[in-house]
């Protein structure tokens, strides 16, 4: 929804919300209005991490114990006060989704599910068996109920105040996840690889949407505790888990408006169907089955699709200019021409037998294009890797711009001055042309995590100056017109040209271009020789890996030559193509030397 | 000792159990990196099948008590065959309705379709057969065998015997037959298989027909000592799929391994302090999956930049 229309909605939204509870007179109804706020909750936390940073978790009905039982305990056991266990409990949830998640993000796919679903039943199991101070089955009674004054909240009061909860909550994720922060994790969510090499942390990242989801699923959990004055492990479940993720894949994951609907209806469905409760789960499992075949983008996409046919003008985007100024680096990250830049000593790198790096030596000088030229497997690639941090090298250091780099990762260098872009292609494909660029601009936004959840003015200020910067380099590039698009749909030669546009959103000192030619057609190859030269007079270094050898020739200044990973010519253009061995490295030799037999039966067949 | 030796040998009949369904588990994620998180729920079917068949064998109707007289080896065989026939067609139409439309898709949208196929088929089965357990004593008979001390079922070493069958003629097909080398070419590219001429649906479809009568042998297999109930799928399930994952989920051997490990563990877990039996499990698969994310015989997965 546009700002436009969030800003007359809400209100209005609001207003209904809590008028509600006042028209309902029968407690049934109120319970259940209450459950979907508790569960919308749940699942617009969860939304973080399964819809936006892109992690399954099948257990978060263990952080909703989490917190449920914290707010027993605190109060019944320990006689705390009940507003200060809610809060708690929040606290305590967010430290488990600490616990979860650093295991978590060491596997992936069907690993991680059964990570989750491993703390999810350990959680239940505990909940089960440590009777002595969990109840088990028997449970614990007279949790503190949340109160104002002497008496505690009727259920009318608990309606209100979750329905308060909600829209705080909506509103605090609607900032969060409109600006850098929703980016990042929708870029960790397609391309962790590219993430890194634009300076986002996956790392951070994950374990920030894990803790986000355990808050408030552990609120979640609180609220049900208190509100019924009672808890025990019957509360917890995989079946509860798996309901929280059908909410927000039912509703549609990475909309922040998913879980709202999903809560409602399925809530809602739950609610009425209990009187049939074979009917009831009959339906639950109909709907795992066939919801997402009918509905991939969930009921949000659903009625997103609808709503753009009817309303176009409410789902348009903020109009891109036609003009804008010329994209500048700042004078302060200039650095001193023809100084030496980076610097590899011995770098090498095996994988069981074949070594795609062994002992390379390079030295590159700020201001000129160097380009790494080689045949099919002659470890280019692998080099950018190292050099960029993405795989580290057995052996070997590398020094940039004065500080060593060898053992740091691919975030950490991005942030050093050292941006990238990809042979296989690798951009934020369901993210607009702007949104690609903008994530690039992530390291030099530098608001942190509470003023973009509040929305402060800082916060959108930097929103805004990050936007028109985006816009600039989008026009540097020739993508301007683009900007709206969205980056899977480009056609492949601008989808490469976008690739190097959010590079240099990252301000590199040194830029890497894997392969930026690859099936571009001989128009767009005399375009990029342009873009290269006009990066070149923005005093950005470049190094490119290229087949193109008129393109290699029209834009180097210097050129290194690899051969089965090791370096075995470097210099000026036409010293490289005048050096036999390079001839011979890439046309074989014309006469069968005995020692070059020896060598190609010496060389791995699978390089 | 004579407790360890006890704890043992349940402890392989119980990972014979796992290392079936876990194997089910391989054999579709090596085909089609799916697989059906509804599993436990073709365990129950595969139970009840098999029971009713063997109930009405004895002219008994689909609910009735068995007598130890009852179950001739001959039924609970012909109560394989009805688990053949019926969980191979559940298979086929687990693969159509549950996983060839998400096949390939980004996301979860398997795990959740698997999940609800599998909740359709417990209320099925609920609907048809109530929430109370069926007994169905052993074809072997109860009659304890003293092997060192140790007293064992007759029905767990059917379990261990069986299954290390299964398995052992599993591994052959795979590594021997034509049709094996098939389902390996579709594991590794199903690309480059196609282009072989292999009928990769076919494949895929046989890959979810043994993977579906594996976790119904392993219901009629458990049955007779658990008794058969609409809601025992979960738990057994769960752990099947951690043993292929700690074993290697693309591995057959590192499944097979996962799942004896996991059935020796819980049960000398389960010596020491029956409570903690699956509180540790699952502690240990979060840190096994920490130290070696591929599992102990699962191959590294590196991605290309």
């Amino acid at each position: 929804m546009g700002r436009n229309a969030h800003l007359y909605a809400f209100p209005v939204a609001a207003v209904l919300l809590l008028g509600l509870p006042f028209a309902i007179g029968n407690e049934f109804y109120l319970k259940v209005m209450f459950l979907v706020g508790v569960y919308y909750l749940a699942a617009a936390g969860l939304n973080v991490l399964v819809g936006y940073a892109g992690q399954k978790s099948l257990g978060h009905a263990g952080l909703y114990a989490a917190g449920a039982y914290t707010a027993a305990l605190l109060t019944a056991k320990l006689g705390w006060n009940p507003w200060l266990a809610f809060f708690a409990s929040g606290v305590v949830a967010g430290v488990f989704g600490i616990v979860i998640a650093l295991p978590s993000l060491r596997v992936k796919g069907p690993s991680l599910a059964m990570v989750t679903i491993g703390f999810g039943i350990v959680m239940e199991k505990i909940a089960t068996e440590w009777t002595d101070v969990f109840g088990g089955q028997a449970g614990i009674h007279s949790v503190g109920s949340l109160r104002f004054g002497a008496d505690p909240f009727a259920m009318r009061d608990w309606v209100l105040f979750v329905v308060v909860l909600c829209l705080i909550s909506h509103l605090l994720m609607r900032s969060l996840l409109a600006g850098k922060y929703g980016r990042a994790f929708l870029a960790v969510h397609t391309a962790e690889v590219a993430a890194e090499s634009v300076g986002v942390s996956v790392y951070r990242f994950k374990v920030l949407a894990f803790i986000v989801s355990a808050v408030f699923c552990g609120f979640a959990g609180a609220l049900v505790a208190q509100q019924n004055q009672y808890i025990n492990s019957d509360f917890v479940t995989f079946g509860l888990s798996i309901f929280f993720l059908l909410i927000v894949l039912f509703g549609g994951g990475g909309s922040i408006y998913g879980p709202l609907l999903g809560a409602i209806v399925l809530t809602l469905m739950d609610a009425f169907l209990a009187r049939w409760p074979h009917l009831q789960h009959f339906v639950y499992g109909a709907l795992l089955l066939f919801a997402l075949y009918a509905m991939p983008d969930g009921l949000v996409g659903a009625v997103r699709g609808i709503g753009r046919k009817i309303f176009p003008g409410l789902y348009r985007r903020p109009p891109v200019p036609t003009a804008v100024a010329e994209w500048q680096l700042q004078r302060s990250e200039q650095l001193h021409a023809d100084a030496p830049l980076l610097e590899a000593k011995g770098l090498y790198k095996a994988y069981g037998g074949v070594v795609p790096t062994n002992n390379v030596d390079i030295r590159i000088r700020t201001g000129h294009v160097h380009s790494l030229i080689g045949p099919n497997g002659a470890g280019k690639t692998t080099l950018l890797n190292i050099l960029s941090g993405i795989v580290p090298p057995d052996r070997g250091n590398i020094v940039f711009n004065g500080v060593d780099t060898t053992e740091l990762i691919s975030n950490h260098i991005c942030r050093l001055g050292i941006g990238r872009t990809f042979q296989n292609l690798k951009l934020f494909t369901d993210m607009t042309v702007l949104d690609n660029v903008m994530v690039g601009l992530h390291p030099h936004m530098d608001v942190g995590f509470w003023p973009c959840m509040l929305g402060t003015r800082s916060a959108s200020r930097q929103e805004q100056e990050g936007r028109e910067e985006a816009l600039r380099i989008l026009d540097f590039l020739g993508l301007l017109a683009k900007a709206n698009d969205i980056a899977g749909g480009l056609p492949y030669g601008l989808q490469r040209r976008l690739e190097i546009a959010r590079a240099l959103a990252t301000h590199p000192k040194l830029l890497l271009l894997d392969e930026p030619a690859a099936g571009l057609n001989p128009q767009e190859t005399h375009e990029l020789i342009e873009v290269i030269a006009r990066i070149r007079t923005k005093g950005i270094t470049v190094l490119l890996i290229e087949h193109h050898m008129d393109l290699v020739m029209a834009v180097s200044d210097h050129v290194f030559v690899l051969d089965y990973g090791a370096k075995i010519a470097e210099g000026a253009p036409a010293q490289v193509q005048a050096n036999p061995r390079v001839i011979a490295a890439y046309l074989g030799e014309e006469v069968a030397e005995p020692d070059a037999a020896t060598v190609v039966q010496a060389r791995p067949a699978a390089a | 000792m004579e407790a360890i030796l006890q704890a043992v040998l349940s402890g392989l009949a119980l990972g014979g159990i796992y290392a079936l369904v876990a194997l089910g588990f391989n054999i579709t994620n090596n085909t089609t990196k799916t697989l059906n998180f509804g599993q436990g729920e073709f365990l129950v079917a595969g139970a009840f099948v098999g029971v009713t068949l063997v109930l009405v064998l004895s002219g008994k109707g689909h609910v009735g008590v068995l007598q130890p007289e009852d179950v001739t080896l001959v039924k609970y065989l012909t109560g394989l065959v009805g688990i053949i026939a019926v969980l191979g067609t559940l298979g086929v139409f687990l693969y159509y309705t549950a996983v060839k439309p998400f096949v390939g898709a980004a996301g979860l949208a398997w795990v959740m379709s698997t999940i609800g196929f599998g909740i359709i088929i417990q209320n099925t089965a609920l609907g048809i057969w109530g929430p109370a357990p069926l007994a169905i004593p052993s074809p072997l008979g109860n009659e304890v065998i003293r092997i060192g001390g140790a007293g064992i079922l007759p029905q767990e070493i059917l379990i261990f015997a069986v299954s290390v069958l299964v398995m052992v003629a599993l591994d052959l097909v795979l590594l021997r037959t034509k049709i094996g080398k098939a389902v390996r070419a579709v594991a590794h590219n199903k690309n480059a298989a196609a282009l072989m001429g292999i009928n990769v649906p076919a494949i895929v479809i046989l890959a979810f027909v043994v993977s579906s009568c594996l976790a119904g042998l392993g219901g009629l297999l458990v049955a007779p000592i658990t008794t058969a109930s609409v809601f025992m799928g979960l738990t057994l399930a769960l752990k099947a799929f951690s043993a292929a994952i700690i074993g290697g989920l693309d591995n057959p051997r590192g499944c097979i391994l996962g799942g004896f490990m996991l059935g020796l563990i819980e049960s000398l877990i389960g010596l020491w302090h029956a409570e903690l039996r699956e509180i540790s499990i699952f502690v240990l698969i979060i840190v096994v999956l920490v130290v070696k994310p591929e599992g102990l015989l699962g191959r590294k997965i590196v991605e290309k930049v």
